[in-house]
């Protein structure tokens, strides 16, 4: 990064910073310390929640997982469900929903590789399955408390005034450079989602890369729940649905190229920085729902339009 | 109503590189032109431009003297002048006759289509082939489900149903059975009686003479010749396809090959393969051995390269140093040190939008461990850049911003890191300049020194000449002659390839 | 030799799957609800079914063409808030008229905006269809911002109740869905559609419009997906801001169930109908089978997402046999 460009990332985190002193015009007493932590803290949610969603669309073919929203909320039910309340609890909770996560991202992956089905086919269809075992297994009775020790590290100030969950968005990031950038798992995923043909000529096992891919989505969707139910403390049955869109356009933002291959976590941190604004700001000039709806999907059409164009028939 | 098309002295670029240079071609209504040449000698450029797929540089088209422009396609069809491709232009889940009368459908009130006609109008053009097709190709049949000799009978008609007064038949014959050549050399003589101009590309001498009136030659992108099919020979046309100058001698021989000790095991030994195209191929090559596959393209040479290096399914038996083998995916022949360099570079060979230091690990990655040794993996790819002449900005640029003859370097490299002891190449100086061109010619000679064994497919017959130790000749997925030694001449080579094999040495097979 | 055969079949009989399914959905359903063919429970299952189906035949095109809409429940929200708000119980038929025609431009618009951006401006149809349904359902809920509003009552009564020949309603309107696809498929527009989605390259080297194919599918989708819905409000007599979120998946269910595939260039609005019936009685069917409660989701989005994987199962397992 030794270049001076306006990569993507730095673009969308100047876009983001201009928000926050814009809403400092908009709304008094938008711009100050706590208000900036509270948007961070914000943001790491979506952050990561839209880990797994990078991975996907980076993973090219038509990639996207509308079974996102789903799993985050089957992964804070669960979670919600097995701690009961005790510290002791967390951790073998939390293995429970990563693994739950997993295999339901695993079922993505298979679908679309071996089965042949398109990705949003297959992940929406997914995200009913889900839902439909969250109603099963809760029998409408959402039962449990969550742990005292998650709200202390998750979403209470931890440090300095900065919740603990900053901090761990902080190191998903690094984790998901690694991945990305230091392991050859993250060097085939580029290489599949830009030309899978050449990948495959190079020895690439594209089908095993697609379905590692969903099936880390799926985990990082249930850790999403995990850390979301930190938050709100509570769960319901419509808990992750409200950020599935975000999560994609998150990604977007952050500019990763829809047709895959290229992209970064540190892209979508700054998209999901960009969202969050975007939202406050438009709680902070009190414009209803309706209108934030509208203008989140002019955003991305107008991000899609700059970033997202496919080729022309006559070249 | 007759036609008569001139095309005079067209020029035609293709991002610098000349395809042709002066091609001139005139033809009549009435009558059958054979135009010929050697691979890259311009015949499908030259068909492009006169059915207005393609625009030329310089020069002109006339119709009936009068000079013309196609913007498009539609331009040429509006004018008589259609053409049949090999690539094929049909909508698989349409039938036969949707696809035949896709946008000049007979109409009914001018809103819905007329399918009765439409349908009628098919039995008629069926009707044409009838006795060589089977029973099943009907007017409702979905393309989808023939065979391709069919396909390639409903693209016939399809360029016949705008009822044209010039037919350019490229290749058209490559995929049918000699049943549907007769018929269609007989309808051809027909359409000529009745005033067509046909102009037939064909890569298959005998159909040349049987049907053809006169033929023009093609050499470098130049018309170099025109005759009447009644005053020449076989040799003659060959002989002008070819040029007069000495060929061989043009470019220096490599040393003499090493002498291969033939009870070696071969590194590749393959036995009746079968595979897409391929049809009952048994070769050998030998470590530090360059073998050449010499023949027009599309006859299966992609398939046989494919097929060695486990990306396409095959029967038949394949040993790797007398060991057998049968790969299911490229990664378990990479396993063991097979590399193959696929013929279009963009689409198979490299990932465009990313870095040259990723395009030359992409098969490495995972000996780098995990974290990967990005250290160590930049010293290689900078080592391997610098031993190739690679010329770049830096290892991060993406390969995208490399020229032609730099990025098929990038192409060999990721190979050459992992030291194959066999190396397959499809046409590899395809669109890369001449300086580039030396230098992989360079590098080929040094790895087939070091022991490397090398299966080499070339368009360019001037690169199988010079830098092969034998040469396999392929026609319709078979190996129809082998060169070698003295027989290993331009004028058998493209002998071979034509199929007139009878000049193609002493160990040439059958006519087919 | 097997496999050309099956295609020829496939080809032939594109619904024969669907009907079979549909016969086996109505077998099940008859033995479960033994009064399904009296008139009074057709109607009733008609009426409920016609949205959707009014819907899929929307997506069918676009899925023929080779794209998809996400957005096309958005604009069913949209239309019946445009509907349910302009609407008096006891409005007149003038009025009717109009807002009924307003309706559908704005459903053309909104499929515009898609055909717009899909094809002359060539985002991706997935995504684009997607941010453009927040823009629809955005606009929904600005001018419904509460569950609620009306319908004419006398309209909505004919729509429930009336059976001509002692048919219901729903099942004329269906076959005129099919009688339309028909003459449009038999049109050349008709023939660009399936070409365009079969190869876009080969049917522009025919000389195909291939840009303003794609974008009339899309205004199509987006006028079907306001008579959908126009039934829908009649059917329920007021609107929701969002009671068309649900139908976008079922739509293309419907249209994957219907035999079309997904990739484009094959397929129908006859099969989308099957469809959409063969999802209402497997929805009936679990309703009626004493599914528990909490299991009826589960049970539902299983069998949808076997339906979805049926091809690619026949297809691995036919690959399976061969090799």
């Amino acid at each position: 990064m030794k270049k001076v460009q306006l990569s993507p990332p730095l673009l969308a985190l100047l876009l983001a910073i201009a928000l926050f002193l814009l809403g400092g015009v908009l709304a008094p007493g938008f711009v100050n310390v706590e208000q900036a932590i509270n948007i961070v803290r914000l943001s790491a949610f979506l952050g990561i929640i839209a880990a797994g969603q990078t991975l996907v669309i980076l993973s090219g073919g038509e990639g996207i997982d509308l079974s996102i929203g789903a799993i985050v909320t089957l992964s804070a039910i669960l979670v919600f469900r097995i701690v009961d309340g005790q510290n002791g609890m967390v951790l073998p909770a939390l293995a429970v929903a990563l693994l739950t996560g997993f295999l339901f991202g695993a079922i993505n992956g298979l679908g679309i590789t071996a089965l042949g089905i398109p990705p949003l086919v297959m992940t929406l269809g997914m995200a009913g399955v889900v839902q439909g075992s969250i109603l099963v297994l809760t029998q409408g009775q959402l039962v449990g408390k969550a742990a005292p020790i998650m709200s202390t590290l998750i979403s209470r100030p931890l440090v300095l005034g900065i919740p603990g969950v900053i901090f761990i968005w902080l190191a998903l990031g690094a984790v998901m450079w690694l991945l990305l950038e230091r392991t050859a798992y993250g060097k085939h995923l580029f290489a599949v989602g830009v030309n899978r043909t050449a990948s495959r000529l190079s020895g690439v096992r594209v089908p095993r890369t697609v379905l590692i891919t969903y099936a880390l989505s799926g985990l990082l969707s249930a850790f999403g729940g995990f850390m979301l139910l930190g938050f709100t403390q509570n769960v319901f049955l419509s808990l992750g649905e409200r950020w599935l869109f975000p999560s994609v356009a998150a990604v977007v933002v952050g500019g990763t190229i829809l047709a895959g291959g290229k992209g970064s976590y540190w892209g979508t941190m700054a998209g999901a920085l960009v969202l969050t604004l975007i939202s406050s700001l438009l709680t902070a000039v009190q414009l209803p729902e309706a209108a934030r709806q509208i203008i989140l999907g002019v955003t991305l059409l107008v991000l899609l339009s700059v970033y997202g164009r496919q080729r022309a028939l006559r070249e | 109503m007759s036609i008569s098309l001139t095309a005079r002295h067209i020029v035609k670029r293709f991002s610098g590189v000349v395809a042709l240079a002066e091609g001139d071609l005139t033809v009549d209504g009435g009558e059958v032109v054979a135009l010929l040449g050697a691979n890259g000698s311009g015949k499908s450029t030259l068909a492009k431009i006169i059915t207005g797929v393609l625009a030329p540089d310089e020069g002109r088209l006339e119709v009936d003297g009068q000079a013309v422009t196609f913007s498009s396609p539609q331009g040429a069809i509006r004018r008589g002048i259609t053409a049949v491709y090999q690539e094929l232009s049909l909508i698989p889940d349409m039938t036969v006759t949707e696809n035949i009368w896709l946008n000049h459908e007979p109409m009914r009130w001018s809103v819905r289509v007329d399918r009765t006609q439409a349908r009628r109008r098919t039995e008629e053009l069926l009707a044409l082939f009838q006795g060589a097709v089977s029973p099943a190709l009907m007017p409702e049949t979905p393309v989808a489900a023939l065979p391709p000799d069919e396909k390639q009978i409903v693209e016939i008609l399809k360029a016949l149903s705008r009822e044209p007064l010039l037919m350019i038949l490229d290749e058209a014959t490559a995929s049918l059975d000699a049943r549907q050549v007769s018929r269609l050399f007989k309808l051809m003589d027909a359409w000529k009686a009745d005033g067509m101009a046909l102009v037939f590309v064909s890569h298959r001498m005998e159909e040349i003479f049987r049907v053809a009136d006169r033929a023009v030659v093609l050499r470098n992108g130049r018309t170099v010749g025109e005759r009447a099919m009644s005053d020449v020979t076989e040799r003659d046309l060959v002989t002008l396809m070819v040029g007069d100058e000495p060929s061989a001698a043009a470019v220096a021989q490599p040393d003499a090959a090493q002498p291969v000790d033939p009870s070696a095991r071969p590194r590749l030994q393959i036995d009746r393969l079968r595979s897409g195209r391929v049809h009952d191929v048994s070769l050998a090559v030998h470590d530090g051995e360059l073998v050449g596959l010499g023949g027009l393209r599309g006859q299966g040479q992609d398939d046989l390269l494919l097929a060695v290096f486990g990306a396409l399914p095959f029967t038949g038996k394949m040993a790797l140093a007398g060991e057998e083998v049968k790969f299911n995916h490229p990664r378990q022949a990479v396993k063991r040190d097979v590399a193959y360099v696929p013929g279009e570079r963009g689409s198979q060979g490299l990932l465009l939008i990313r870095s040259i230091l990723e395009n030359f690990q992409l098969p490495s990655w995972v000996r780098y461990g995990t974290p990967l040794k990005m250290g160590q993996a930049r010293q290689d790819a900078a080592q391997m850049g610098a031993s190739l002449r690679l010329v770049m900005a830096s290892l991060d640029a993406p390969v995208s911003s490399l020229s032609g003859g730099n990025a098929q370097k990038v192409v060999l490299g990721k190979w050459l890191l992992r030291e194959p002891r066999l190396l397959l190449l499809n046409d590899p100086t395809k669109g890369v300049d001449v300086g580039a061109k030396a230098e992989i010619y360079q590098l080929l000679e040094d790895l087939r020194r070091a022991g490397t064994a090398i299966l080499f497919y070339s368009s360019e017959d001037e690169e199988l000449l010079n830098l092969c130790d034998r040469v396999l000749v392929m026609q319709d997925g078979r190996i129809t002659a082998e060169l070698s030694g003295v027989s290993l001449q331009k004028e058998n080579l493209v002998a071979a390839s034509m199929g007139a094999v009878e000049q193609a040495g002493d160990q040439g097979g059958s006519s087919s | 030799m097997s496999r050309f055969d099956f295609r020829r079949l496939n080809a032939r009989h594109p619904y024969l799957l669907a009907l079979l399914l549909l016969a086996l959905a109505l077998a099940v359903n008859y033995l479960l609800q033994p009064n399904l063919f009296q008139s009074r429970v057709l109607n009733s299952n008609m009426r409920t079914f016609l949205p959707l189906m009014i819907l899929a035949a929307g997506q069918t095109i676009v899925i023929i063409t080779g794209g998809i809409d996400l957005s096309v429940g958005a604009i069913v929200s949209l239309a019946a808030a445009v509907l349910v708000t302009n609407l008096s119980p006891d409005a007149a038929a003038g009025q009717i008229a109009l807002i009924v025609l307003a309706a559908a431009g704005v459903g053309m618009a909104a499929g515009a905006l898609n055909g717009f951006c899909v094809a002359f401006l060539r985002l991706q149809p997935i995504v684009t269809t997607y941010a453009t349904s927040f823009i629809f359902s955005g606009l929904a809920l600005w001018i419904l911002p509460r569950p609620g509003g009306s319908m004419p009552q006398q309209l909505a009564r004919t729509y429930r109740s009336a059976a001509p020949l002692g048919l219901p309603l729903g099942i004329y309107i269906a076959i005129l869905l099919i009688i339309g696809w028909t003459f449009l498929r038999s049109t050349r527009f008709g023939t660009y559609l399936v070409a365009v989605g079969g190869r876009p390259d080969a049917a522009y080297a025919s000389g195909v419009p291939v840009t303003w194919v794609r974008f009339a599918s899309y205004v199509l989708a987006g006028l079907l997906a306001a008579f959908s819905a126009l039934a829908l409000t009649l059917l329920t007599s007021s609107g929701d801001p969002r009671m068309g979120d649900a139908m976008t998946l079922d739509s293309i269910v419907a249209v994957v169930l219907g035999g079309t595939r997904l990739s484009g260039g094959q397929g129908g609005v006859a099969g989308s109908i099957i469809g959409v019936a063969i999802l209402g009685l497997i929805r009936n069917i679990i309703s009626f089978a004493n599914v528990p409660t909490w299991w009826q989701t589960l049970v539902d989005a299983l069998i949808i997402i076997t339906a979805l994987a049926a091809p690619g199962l026949v297809r691995l397992l036919r690959s399976r046999r061969q090799a």
